[in-house]
């Protein structure tokens, strides 16, 4: 059972440069769907449109990104929702923190530095519930902090008390308070060191076991993504070019791309030769004809200047847009 | 050589001439090093020591890629900026070739020796300044042509692996992140260094470049006879490119040796932890077991004993209240008291 089924998105930033309208086409024609209570990788490089793909999927859209076309849609137990037509920003702020949440990038911007963290959680449960009650209040913070291993003691700190993995932290429990279905998170342990990077894997998968949600995580970490997902999408350029369960993404790879990108990695006790690829990724403005690889691809057919490949199913839940896989078949 | 008789006195002199003998030749002595940073006033004061009592030593001759690592608040980079001269050490000593270099007053021979690599590059260059006038800069600050300039400048982005054509004229705004970071190599290597000190140059890296960047440093070494000072939290590169790595924890190097040795059968729990956090590409092996994290990092660095005895799995008595001293353990230094 899917619980959020995207359909052909294309969500560009519009800009307007001497009477010229440009258009960054960050998200451009992307399906795909994320089962229930699994949690589902995007990966990439910077600049590929992942984090946009997060934005216009959760449903924060503020100009100058526009949705173009396509839908997302939600499926609770009680409902089904489509959060690209709720027009209003109010009938959002229904569903946000409660039934979906994000965790956002950068803890060091997220937590307000004039206010306890305390008045944090109160800003987040108050907007919801309205719980008149203190001690209720400071019962269920309590029992949440408790449930993740962190201390009581924080809720009495101003943020820049904190070392960056303890904010971290902090901004994934507020964003868990309610227990939301649908968690985004982005890059959410992207700048913390490797110790407290395992502390924040660690604090994600139990919350995950605790309140049976769904997660949607995005990271260019290619590590972070084997250790905690279920399935992964690798995005190049605004578009999906490999989708598969990680054993599959790891083990048997199709997509030049991906190939590419797993061969760069660098491991421990392995001193061989590592070379990462030729070229850099292209700009969203002036996209490359037919696949947006071919230019950096090492397999790259004349075919590929001029066609766009579709995904294509390449075994049970592996989809992959390449040529070769095509022709292989 | 000139030698600074006054600030390294000595009892005994035939000791001081093995000393200076032994400096003289082409290395980089850090002794002793401490910064202590202080904050608060009045009663309300406290002290840290970012760096504390950290000491090592490079042999350029024999150029190397060392790397410091460890967490964020471990003092890595206070290291390299204490070297570099942008921050003046508590006590300790800086040698270059023997002489001190504490006050980098005229001391201009260091500053052409040892460059700097720095972290961001989209923050490393004025956004309005053209990026090829930053290489013509440096060249001038040296005077490194004797003739031909431009040559001068094509030789070493050549290096770096871009031309000047591909760079003159333009802003910092029209390349990416990995290009600027090579133009940030390139300018360094004008001088012709024989040190550079480079402070998380991929973190800002995208995944798919990042191994260029890195191979770089291994060319570098081993045609250009660059030596390398590597500061990273990444130890999955610093493995890959390093020779020697020093572990470090809240101001202290708690592990120092070949990178072979200290990765592949890490002797402190610290850095047994390291280890065990790094994770690995394969879904095959995903961290089970929970760890324990540090709360407060200002606890950790007024502890007493081992600073790393608050999480340590395998804490005894005497870890909280003296501090360990260095042991030679298999051909590395532990600070720790299990190896007394």
């Amino acid at each position: 059972m899917s619980i959020i089924d995207v359909k052909e998105l294309k969500a560009y930033y519009s800009t307007e440069k001497y009477g010229r309208i440009y258009r960054v086409r960050a998200v451009d024609g992307v399906s795909f769907q994320v089962h229930k209570n699994e949690i589902f990788g995007i990966a990439g490089e910077s600049g590929c449109g992942k984090s946009t793909l997060l934005k216009a999927v959760s449903g924060l859209i503020k100009p100058p990104l526009e949705i173009m076309e396509g839908e997302v849609v939600y499926n609770f137990d009680d409902i089904r929702l489509d959060i690209l037509s709720l027009k209003e920003d109010k009938q959002r702020r229904k569903v946000r923190g409660v039934r979906i949440s994000h965790v956002p990038q950068g803890s060091m911007s997220v937590l307000n530095p004039v206010r306890r963290i305390k008045k944090s959680f109160h800003d987040i449960v108050d907007a919801h519930l309205k719980i008149e009650d203190r001690t209720l209040f400071d019962d269920m913070v309590k029992k949440h902090l408790d449930a993740l291993g962190l201390d009581w003691s924080v809720m009495h700190a101003f943020p820049h008390q904190l070392s960056g993995g303890m904010r971290q932290r902090i901004t994934i429990a507020l964003a868990t308070i309610l227990k939301p279905d649908i968690i985004f998170a982005d890059e959410p342990t992207t700048a913390l060191d490797v110790v407290v990077q395992r502390g924040v894997v660690q604090l994600i998968k139990k919350i995950k076991k605790e309140q049976q949600n769904t997660l949607i995580m995005v990271t260019h970490d290619l590590a972070i993504h084997a250790n905690l997902c279920d399935r992964l999408a690798i995005m190049y350029a605004g578009k999906i070019v490999e989708e598969a369960d990680v054993d599959i993404m790891f083990n048997q790879p199709k997509h030049p791309y991906t190939l590419m990108l797993l061969k760069s990695l660098p491991k421990l006790g392995d001193k061989s030769n590592r070379v990462s690829a030729p070229g850099a990724p292209p700009s969203l403005i002036h996209v490359p004809s037919g696949c947006r690889f071919h230019p950096r691809c090492p397999e790259a057919m004349e075919r590929c200047r001029k066609e766009n490949p579709e995904l294509i199913e390449a075994g049970k839940g592996h989809r992959v847009a390449c040529f070769l896989e095509e022709g292989s078949k | 050589m000139k030698i600074n008789l006054k600030k390294s006195p000595s009892k005994n002199s035939r000791l001081n001439k093995v000393e200076v003998e032994k400096a003289s030749s082409k290395s980089l002595n850090v002794e002793d090093l401490t910064k202590v940073f202080s904050k608060g006033q009045g009663f309300a004061k406290s002290t840290i020591a970012a760096v504390n009592k950290v000491s090592f030593s490079l042999d350029l001759d024999r150029p190397e890629i060392f790397t410091l690592a460890g967490e964020s608040g471990s003092g890595k980079s206070t290291v390299a900026k204490l070297i570099l001269g942008f921050e003046t050490a508590t006590s300790g000593r800086i040698r270059y070739k023997g002489e001190e270099i504490t006050d980098l007053k005229g001391k201009k021979e260091f500053m052409r020796d040892v460059q700097p690599v720095f972290q961001n590059p989209f923050e490393t260059f004025n956004p309005l300044k053209k990026i090829d006038t930053y290489l013509y800069e440096t060249e001038k600050n040296f005077k490194m042509a004797e003739t031909d300039r431009d040559q001068l400048v094509e030789k070493s982005l050549e290096l770096v692996g871009l031309s000047l054509a591909e760079i003159k004229g333009k802003y910092p705004s029209e390349m990416s992140g990995g290009q600027l970071q090579r133009t940030s190599i390139a300018r360094a290597l004008i001088t012709d260094p024989s040190l550079l000190i480079t402070d998380e140059p991929v973190s800002m890296i995208d995944a798919s470049l990042r191994m260029s960047i890195i191979n770089l440093f291994k060319r570098l070494k081993e045609e250009q006879e660059v030596g390398i000072i590597y500061i990273t939290h990444d130890l999955a590169t610093a493995y890959y490119v390093s020779d020697r790595i020093a572990i470090m924890l809240r101001g202290q190097i708690v592990e120092m040796g070949s990178v072979e040795k200290v990765l592949d059968n890490p002797l402190h729990p610290y850095t047994q932890l390291l280890k065990a956090s790094i994770p690995a590409p394969n879904p095959a092996s995903k961290w089970e077991s929970d760890i324990a994290l540090s709360d407060l990092e200002a606890k950790e660095f007024s502890q007493r004993g081992c600073k790393f005895s608050g999480r340590c799995p395998k804490v005894q008595a005497i870890c909280k209240e003296c501090e360990p001293e260095n042991y030679k353990v298999e051909d590395r230094d532990v600070k720790c008291h299990l190896y007394k």
